[in-house]
């Protein structure tokens, strides 16, 4: 079968930083280094903001229009009756849980703080100490949800790589992987709107670290 | 000289009240583990009253200075929070055993962070923002600069 492309630039390098940063976000809270925890959530929440809008206006692999699709769709997935390039109804499934409880995570660490008061994320001020206790508990819990997921979504490379012959790590690199002709292709997006992107995500994670001001 | 003078004095209250007085009960020694946790508890809670406040539009001194007292008060109860036998070994605590294996260390930092918290109550009553600001930033180096080698994780 032909390569064609599949996933644009912007997918690629959010993916690959995303999986950095939440595994540096670990390493740093681990070892005691919270200033650098929580530059790596704000890093990640600019991600996020990027992803979110370039999954409006990007690639049309990048768009969630083009990939959340009902139960009925994931039914067919499942029979084998699916030819589409990008996420399939039931990848993206996965894909949008991922998504969701990472923003919740970074949600919740915006409004975080440790027990001595010493390092707090950029909203927290707007919260009581008594409520940022509870945010604290919801945050490390929200972790492990993200852990079950990222757990679930390896496995399902792994599932694809070594039962069914499927090679999905390769595309999410080199953003290319042999189709099914009647697959169609990839619409690119345009490079100046993923700068517009990048720049509205910068500006909004800006505002939130200076604590969300009042305009 | 003077804060080596008190590092000296806090290893022997630290120490002293290991071998001087009695060994501690069973009971004595969680109920001064108990105090220790509320007390800290409540100086992070205060710490964060603190913060709030500095970095609001229009700080509201007299809860600033709630705040501060409160802190100072708690920093003088805490020369009693770790007499010899209230680790690990003893109960879940925070406390690292190197508390007692490094006694003139931890109570030189204590001190420190007593004096900072006196410090900082002092500006608080004077009432000048800026000095408040700087002081507040000096207790959080005395706070970390503890935590860092004497607490662990402790999840609560």
């Amino acid at each position: 079968m032909p390569k064609q492309r599949v996933w644009d630039l912007p997918v690629r390098l959010t993916h690959w930083l995303l999986a950095a940063l939440i595994a540096f976000s670990w390493w740093s809270v681990k070892y005691d280094h919270i200033d650098w925890h929580i530059w790596s959530g704000i890093a990640i929440l600019t991600l996020l903001l990027f992803r979110l809008m370039w999954g409006v206006v990007g690639s049309s692999t990048a768009r969630f229009a083009n990939f959340v699709r009902g139960p009925k769709h994931v039914v067919r997935y499942l029979r084998g009756d699916w030819r589409g390039i990008g996420h399939s109804p039931l990848g993206a499934l996965s894909i949008l849980a991922l998504f969701l409880v990472t923003v919740v995570q970074v949600g919740l660490g915006l409004f975080n703080e440790d027990d001595d008061g010493l390092f707090a994320g950029p909203l927290a001020n707007h919260l009581s100490p008594d409520t940022t206790d509870k945010i604290r508990d919801l945050h490390e819990f929200n972790f492990y949800l993200l852990l079950g997921l990222i757990g679930l979504h390896v496995a399902a490379i792994l599932y694809y790589r070594l039962v069914r012959g499927k090679k999905l790590t390769k595309p999410m690199i080199t953003g290319r992987a042999a189709t099914d002709a009647a697959a169609g292709e990839m619409r690119p997006g345009k490079w100046w709107v993923a700068l517009i992107c990048l720049a509205v995500a910068f500006a909004i994670s800006r505002w939130v670290v200076a604590g969300a001001p009042p305009f | 000289m003077r804060n080596l003078l008190f590092a000296v004095v806090g290893t022997v209250a630290l120490t002293g009240a290991g071998f001087a007085a009695k060994p501690l009960t069973k009971g004595q020694g969680l109920a001064i583990m108990h105090e220790r946790h509320e007390g800290m508890e409540d100086i992070g809670k205060q710490n964060k009253v603190v913060r709030r406040e500095l970095t609001a539009a229009s700080p509201n001194l007299a809860a600033v200075r709630g705040a501060t007292a409160t802190i100072a008060r708690h920093s003088a109860e805490a020369s009693h929070w770790f007499p010899a036998g209230t680790g690990p070994e003893l109960g879940k605590t925070g406390a690292k055993p190197e508390i007692w294996q490094k006694p003139q260390d931890f109570g030189g930092k204590l001190h420190n962070f007593q004096v900072a918290a006196r410090a900082l109550d002092a500006a608080a009553k004077a009432g000048d923002l800026n000095a408040i600001k700087a002081r507040y930033a000096d207790i959080g180096g005395t706070c970390k600069a503890c935590h860092d080698s004497y607490r662990t994780d402790m999840h609560h």
